[in-house]
């Protein structure tokens, strides 16, 4: 007897995964999703095994063609757009209003998926680091001086850095230059607290999504993924920290600590 | 006081709504995260009042991860959508500074007195996420449309 070809469900399948893995949805989201639509496309014999940095994912029985493929998917940042799109997408494919083929073209439209504006980008992390330099105590002053070091930081980020510098040296270089422009903006006489001008402006380094991810793995028993996403959390908040430090060393230097 | 509270609230909202865009939330939650993330700090806030910060930071995520999985279920999206903004206020980003500033003017004391005061709000965001997540998602359906669920 002829074996069913299901090969083009399965790639529907592995497409949706690779879309929520690499976009830093939870392990358990991205087996539980390959698992659903493959099911849907009625595959009874396919398997996935996920890591935080790859997929594994394979088909076949008596009655089933085999299907294999593996693809490796390096940490990015967070697109929780991509994620909802997926999610709602397989919702409609386990209802079968989707046919492979179309499902297939939906994921590819919103694997590309245009980012937010960059211009909307910076303004809100000058928001947000203005808003929790507040809510840590600041006063309005403060708060402005973060605004200005927030917006600072994500242009270096998004116009300067771009992917090219690694991780560790984009956190400690972001980590140095926001606390540097408060330090002058305190010493111009814009802002009081130099403590909380900083903190308000060093949260949107702070890594949010791979620290609840990473719990929420750990929960779900996928340790491993747990554990690389959770020292991926603490490498980066330790070299926010040495930026941090770095910076303030050298002005503790320079001034004789009289003014820290 | 009172004055403060309010301004607070609309801190946290507005920058919690913030942190959702740097995450690429779609736009139609924005609203959601915000509140959740303002829900979270006047808890805090109003727990500091009674205890210590570990164990504020404990309850008062506790309602940001309820809230969160209720929102999920409600608008049928991931809960991660919710969660990862709205836990932003309570992030320790205080205590990561100072302990950074404790070790540059060589406090060692001190450095070492908040970095562990700052591990245990994490420990106990942690706690906290993991205990909510313990709860069986049919109370989260309470007046909402049966349905298989993905959160």
């Amino acid at each position: 007897m002829e074996k069913e070809d299901k090969s083009e469900a399965l790639n529907v399948a592995f497409l949706a995964g690779d879309i929520l893995l690499a976009s830093g949805a939870e392990i358990f989201r991205v087996e539980d999703t390959i698992f659903r639509i493959a099911q849907a496309y009625g595959v009874e014999s396919s398997d996935a095994f996920v890591l935080s940095s790859g997929i594994f994912l394979t088909a076949g029985n008596e009655r089933e063609a085999d299907f294999a493929r593996v693809l490796h998917i390096p940490l990015s940042a967070a697109r929780l757009d991509k994620v909802t799109e997926v999610n709602q997408l397989s919702r409609e494919i386990v209802q079968g209003k989707h046919t492979p083929a179309q499902a297939r073209e939906r994921l590819l439209e919103i694997q590309k998926m245009p980012a937010k504006p960059k211009i909307h980008q910076v303004l809100a992390s000058g928001v947000g680091s203005a808003c929790f330099c507040f809510l840590f105590g600041g006063d309005w002053l403060d708060s402005l001086a973060a605004f200005m070091s927030g917006l600072l930081l994500y242009l270096y980020l998004l116009y300067w850095v771009r992917g090219r510098l690694s991780k560790i040296a984009s956190n400690i270089s972001g980590g140095a230059l926001v606390t540097f422009c408060c330090i002058l903006l305190y010493r111009c006489g814009i802002g009081h607290q130099l403590g909380q001008m900083v903190i308000g402006s060093i949260i949107p380094l702070v890594p949010g999504v791979a620290f609840t991810t990473a719990i929420r793995d750990i929960a779900d028993e996928d340790y491993i993924a747990g554990s690389v996403r959770m020292l991926d959390a603490l490498l980066v908040t330790f070299c926010i920290a040495m930026g941090v430090g770095l910076v303030m060393t050298l002005y503790h230097y320079l001034t004789g600590g009289t003014m820290l | 006081m009172n004055g403060r509270i309010i301004w607070e609230f609309l801190a946290a909202f507005a920058g919690t709504a913030a942190f959702a865009l740097l995450f690429q939330v779609p736009k139609r939650y924005y609203k959601y995260c915000g509140l959740i993330g303002g829900c979270g700090w006047i808890c805090y806030q109003f727990l500091l009042t009674g205890c210590s910060e570990p164990l504020a930071a404990f309850f008062a995520n506790v309602v940001v991860v309820f809230l969160s999985r209720f929102l999920a279920v409600r608008e049928k999206c991931p809960v991660t959508v919710f969660l990862i903004s709205g836990i932003f206020p309570l992030v320790p980003g205080a205590g990561i500074y100072w302990t950074a500033y404790y070790i540059v003017v060589n406090e060692l004391g001190l450095a070492g007195q908040r970095g562990f005061q700052t591990l245990k709000i994490a420990v106990a965001i942690v706690l906290s996420i993991l205990l909510v997540f313990e709860l069986p998602q049919g109370i989260f359906r309470i007046g909402i449309r049966k349905e298989k669920e993905i959160i």
